[in-house]
């Protein structure tokens, strides 16, 4: 297990980590994520956090076998491109059947451990979606 | 005007080279570059490279090959711009020639990827991709890559097996490049069946993880022969993430850099008779040809099945090295390779696939997802 994990660097971007903190350009209205010191659209640095909503649509997936030294007892990973209102966000897809995996799926955001760093005694949470459960029985 | 011209190649083949070290990798390309040239002596030395950004590896990474391959007292720098980081190293030394700041300089791109086991190098790579917040999760090296290829295949409907011809034609061309580290053909029917890496993608879909170390002299006023001359070298920052992206299958870095080539340059990459194109993933190049305007998008790999890009074909020749794929991206010195190779091939003296008659061409590669993308136009001396 290496060492690598670092707490100032977690610490430093819990808004975006586990808020879903964007920043929206009030020059151009335009929301990216994460966020930046200046607008990527029209460059402006006047700039406001927003939190993007927890629900959204599942764009694209991949099934990741080469997984990165730390993770190899994760493999294999499943990642999604998640379109969340105005924004997208790539993050891990957790909770399904790799089989089940639609794109146009409706997802919601969950608080994951991502990953962990046990020489330094560090875990590392974030964002990972799982497919909306539907009420009346719709099965993982 | 001060002209750029090419008068030194050296290249070792890209493979796994367990016995040498950095400065011995690029010291061998170094060397030939130099005797091929005519002369020892430098002005500058410029070092593109990975290397230096990773655990344990040599910082002034410029200073230490200089001083390795007894240039002491030459001016240095390095250069890294992830996959593309020998053409923004070609692009360094072309402004320094160009604007008289230096008249000889040595661009050697080298970088060493099996020293640690292929789990690392995915930790190591995936750092191509936004690493503040994105690579703190285990995207890998390829986890944007298998995202934006099944985004691809859904948008354009274009079938596993008719993506294969890509990673097949850098194949077909590889195998007769002395250079490349995999010389061999594959069947495109083969490539959905090897092992998944980020599905859809598979290890045919991917670059070879390898070392390898390429190096270029490019003079003001050649004292000897010249090769070819580099008549333009420019790049273009894109958007951070593939997130930010209007269009996740567009890469805006790559669009700009193509519309500034056909601005300053009045071509457009479709009149280029060679095209070295950065294909460290089949999903990265064919975006990455469609956003420079080589295919209608979503057509790059149906124009590649029906031969378009190799010899014989509409044109340009393609990957004429190999590529990413065939070649082989040891990820600093690719650049460096990706030129020279053009710079064969107007000269005419590529050892692997000719293509005859070849007056000019681009070597263009993106970093990562396509946080910027960087090219480097090549033409016949007359």
């Amino acid at each position: 297990m290496s060492m690598d994990l670092s707490v100032p660097e977690t610490w430093r971007v819990r808004g975006p980590l586990y808020r879903l903190e964007a920043a929206r350009c009030r020059a151009c209205g335009r929301i990216h994520y994460p966020p930046l010191p200046a607008c990527p659209y029209c460059g402006s640095r006047d700039l406001e956090r927003v939190r993007l909503p927890e629900r959204g649509i599942l764009e694209s997936f991949t099934i990741l076998y080469s997984v990165p030294e730390g993770s190899r007892h994760k493999a294999p990973i499943v990642l999604g491109l998640v379109r969340l209102g105005a924004a997208r966000v790539v993050a891990e897809i957790t909770d399904v059947d790799p089989g089940d995996l639609k794109t146009g799926m409706e997802v919601e955001a969950v608080l994951r451990r991502i990953r962990s760093d046990r020489e330094a005694g560090i875990i590392r949470y974030g964002i990972a979606f799982r497919p909306l459960l539907r009420g009346g029985g719709g099965g993982r | 005007m001060v002209e750029a011209y090419v008068t030194g190649i050296g290249m070792i083949r890209v493979g796994r080279h367990f016995g040498e070290g950095l400065r011995s990798l690029a010291a061998r390309a170094a060397f030939e570059a130099l005797e091929s040239s005519g002369s020892r002596d430098v002005d500058a030395v410029i070092v593109a490279s990975t290397a230096s950004y990773r655990g344990a590896a040599q910082l002034d990474l410029a200073g230490h090959i200089a001083g390795s391959l007894g240039l002491r007292g030459a001016q240095t720098l390095a250069v890294e711009a992830g996959d593309a980081s020998g053409l923004a190293a070609v692009e360094a030394a072309w402004s320094m020639v160009k604007s008289g700041a230096a008249s000889r300089v040595l661009v050697v791109g080298v970088d060493k990827l099996t020293d640690y086991v292929s789990s690392r190098v995915y930790r190591e790579l995936q750092r191509l991709y936004e690493a503040e917040l994105q690579a703190l999760y285990d995207i890998g090296h390829a986890g944007l890559a298998g995202l934006l290829a099944r985004l691809y295949m859904e948008r354009y409907g274009v079938d596993r097996e008719t993506l294969s011809y890509w990673p097949a034609m850098d194949h077909a061309h590889g195998k007769h490049n002395p250079y490349a580290m995999l010389q061999f053909a594959i069947d495109p029917k083969a490539v959905a069946k090897a092992l998944t890496v980020a599905e859809p993608l598979t290890l045919l879909d991917s670059f070879p993880i390898g070392d390898g170390a390429a190096a270029i002299v490019i003079e003001g006023e050649p004292r000897g022969e010249a090769l070819a001359r580099v008549a333009l070298a420019l790049s273009a920052a894109g958007y951070p993430s593939l997130t930010m992206a209007e269009d996740p299958l567009k890469m805006d870095s790559a669009a700009v850099t193509a519309a500034r080539m056909r601005e300053v340059s009045g071509y457009t990459i479709s009149d280029m008779d060679v095209v070295e194109l950065g294909d460290p993933f089949t999903s990265i190049g064919v975006i990455l040809a469609e956003s420079l305007g080589l295919s209608q998008p979503g057509k790059a790999a149906v124009d590649a099945a029906e031969g378009r890009f190799t010899v014989g074909g509409e044109g340009p020749v393609v990957n004429a090295s190999g590529g990413f794929k065939a070649r082989g991206h040891p990820i600093g010195a690719t650049g460096v390779y990706m030129v020279a190779e053009v710079a064969m091939q107007v000269s005419g003296s590529f050892p692997g696939l000719k293509v005859d008659g070849a007056r000019r061409g681009v070597a263009v590669a993106a970093s990562g997802d396509g946080s910027s993308t960087h090219l480097v136009l090549v033409e016949e001396v007359r």
